[in-house]
């Protein structure tokens, strides 16, 4: 206690403090501005000078309350929930098991992994979905949730398996010899040791596939034509092309798409950081 | 001689017999455990790939997708791609777009790592917040930028001419001149908090002593900064800079939700263009050869920056 007492705050970190403030004020301005739009009644908004604050008295959470009665946003919700875990699950366990062999074995697969990461960043997603749809309208899974959480994971797979490579590097593999000498089978030596040790590079992997499947827009889009199977994301956008916007609706539907991936960072974004400096992407 | 030569190995007792066997065991579970991860990444893109590839390459009307092979071969879809002079329109934007978003999006990262990485109170509160862009699906965020760039009620236009900067309301997304710039914009917020997080977990990476060391020497903050931090940076932002910009050339998120690539093609960018003309005009054949066309690109591209990508993943 005495120690976090004398150790104080010089006036250069208030200084610092205040920089960061003056600096979120700037980039959480567009969060400020949706959950401002999403409170106020849309004939308010629509003038050339927009109060800036909420005004006192006609502030209301009826936005959000209409946008959930006039549209299924509950489902969709539901349906980008499935996706995103199914999408994450499935990848962590893809990915463990191929970073660990990537990490451990040397092979030809280890160099062109790290190519088909970059290669994969690179394919315009435009293009794979013609490609996509026709291969999941012959097996017969247009809007079939399954096709949107297959082809994320794809999307996903080459990055945290690289990811995952990067923390069983750190991994010293005389814990895994040792374990193996005791008469662990290769399996249950990944399973019983090497698994708790890549907690870390879990929580990376699951936070990477969450927002990358919860935020995929272009394959829900084409796989999924049916609205009552549509993603959260795609529910959106087809507010935005409408003719007369109902911005605060949308707004408050933004704002409802947004608060599980804000929920989910906040837990596991110290790990990120971490996850970062030892796994792939180190100097 | 031959004989042997290959009969050698077997004259041996059994010990290196049995050691080969243990190498060949773990070389194949090696690879069963890779089965997944190139069954995902072979079934899910590398077909898609080849179904692109052959489909830029059929001429004919398509209309059944599911049997290509009905259409003839022909070069015709890259002969139309190539000589139309809107290809190196396309390319120019989508180089434009990548250019525009890269460049702020690599000075916002690194200057919120630098803050993020000295010591000051609520830093724990700080920097979850400073990273949140991220999370947000980039659909909401074309949403909301949408809303304020709005031409006639954004608060863009409103906060800009209340500090004089405008007089006039400027249609943002309505205007070719500023179409480009209103799609950047959204792009930059949501990329730099990946920069900030490769970034300030490089920083973290570098010892304190280096820094001691550089002080007692009379290291001026500018000398520290150029000697110690930047060395450690390059490699890891060099391949962040490279992942994230494929990954904006090739973005649709941002561009097709705000103007779908108007207006008067403005904001029409190679990824936009792919998908105008498969869904909008339905000539797949040209809209594929303009996917192959843009993958070389990229890919020369990539190749381009390949010396400092390879430092970067050693």
């Amino acid at each position: 206690m005495s120690k976090v007492l004398s150790r104080g705050r010089t006036p250069q970190q208030w200084g610092l403090l205040a920089i960061s403030l003056a600096v979120l004020v700037v980039l959480l301005f567009p969060v400020y501005w949706m959950i401002m739009t999403s409170v106020v009644p849309s004939k308010e908004l629509l003038t050339s000078s927009p109060p800036l604050v909420p005004p006192a008295d006609s502030a209301s959470l009826d936005a959000y309350g209409e946008v959930l009665e006039s549209r299924p946003i509950g489902l969709w919700l539901w349906n980008s929930t499935l996706v995103t875990l199914g999408t994450a699950l499935i990848s962590i366990v893809i990915s463990t098991l191929g970073g660990y062999s990537l990490s451990r074995f040397r092979t030809k697969a280890q160099q062109a992994m790290g190519f088909t990461l970059l290669f994969s960043r690179m394919l315009p997603g435009t293009l794979l979905i013609i490609p996509v749809f026709v291969i999941f309208a012959s097996a017969g899974m247009i809007n079939n949730l399954w096709a949107v959480i297959l082809v994320n994971v794809a999307a996903t797979v080459p990055f945290t398996t690289w990811l995952m490579k990067g923390f069983v590097d750190a991994i010293p593999a005389e814990i895994e010899e040792a374990a193996m000498i005791d008469g662990c089978g290769r399996l249950r030596t990944l399973w019983q040791v090497i698994v708790p040790l890549l907690r870390p590079g879990l929580a990376t992997t699951f936070t990477y596939a969450c927002i990358l499947a919860w935020g995929d827009f272009l394959f829900a889009r084409t796989l999924m034509p049916n609205p009552s199977d549509w993603t959260i994301t795609v529910g959106i956008a087809s507010f935005i092309g409408e003719f007369s916007v109902d911005w605060s609706g949308l707004m408050a539907a933004g704002i409802m798409s947004m608060v599980p991936m804000l929920i989910l960072f906040v837990f596991l974004e110290p790990f990120l950081v971490k996850g970062m400096a030892s796994g792939s992407v180190k100097g | 001689m031959t004989d042997v030569l290959t009969h050698a190995p077997t004259t041996q007792p059994s010990p290196p017999k049995r050691r080969r066997s243990r190498a060949q065991r773990d070389r194949i579970f090696a690879w069963s455990m890779l089965t997944p991860t190139i069954a995902a990444v072979g079934l899910l893109m590398a077909y898609p790939i080849y179904i692109a590839i052959n489909l830029s390459f059929r001429g004919g009307e398509i209309a059944d997708l599911q049997n290509l092979g009905q259409y003839p071969l022909t070069l015709g879809n890259y002969a139309d791609v190539i000589t139309d002079p809107q290809l190196l329109g396309d390319i120019w934007r989508s180089i434009v777009y990548t250019v525009g978003v890269v460049v702020p999006a690599f000075a916002i990262g690194l200057g919120l790592a630098l803050l993020l990485n000295k010591t000051f109170p609520g830093k724990r509160i700080v920097r979850p917040l400073a990273l949140l862009p991220w999370a947000v699906p980039g659909v909401a965020v074309s949403a909301a930028f949408s809303w304020m760039l709005d031409g006639s009620f954004g608060v863009v236009n409103y906060l800009l001419r209340s500090v004089g900067l405008i007089e006039q309301n400027v249609a943002w997304l309505a205007s070719s001149d500023t179409a480009m710039t209103a799609v950047i914009i959204p792009t930059v917020w949501k990329f730099y908090p990946f920069f900030t997080l490769v970034l300030v977990a490089a920083l973290q990476a570098i010892p304190g002593d280096l820094y001691e060391a550089a002080r007692l020497d009379g290291a001026s903050a500018w000398q520290q900064f150029r000697y110690v931090t930047w060395p450690a940076l390059r490699a890891p932002a060099a391949l962040a800079i490279v992942i994230t910009g494929v990954g904006v050339f090739r973005e649709f998120d941002f561009i097709f939700p705000l103007t779908g690539g108007g207006p008067d093609d403005a904001t029409t960018t190679l990824a936009v263009r792919i998908y105008n003309e498969a869904f909008e005009y339905f000539t797949f054949g040209a809209s594929a050869a303009i996917g192959v066309v843009t993958m070389v690109i990229a890919g020369a591209l990539l190749l381009m920056a390949g010396r400092s990508v390879r430092e970067g993943m050693n």
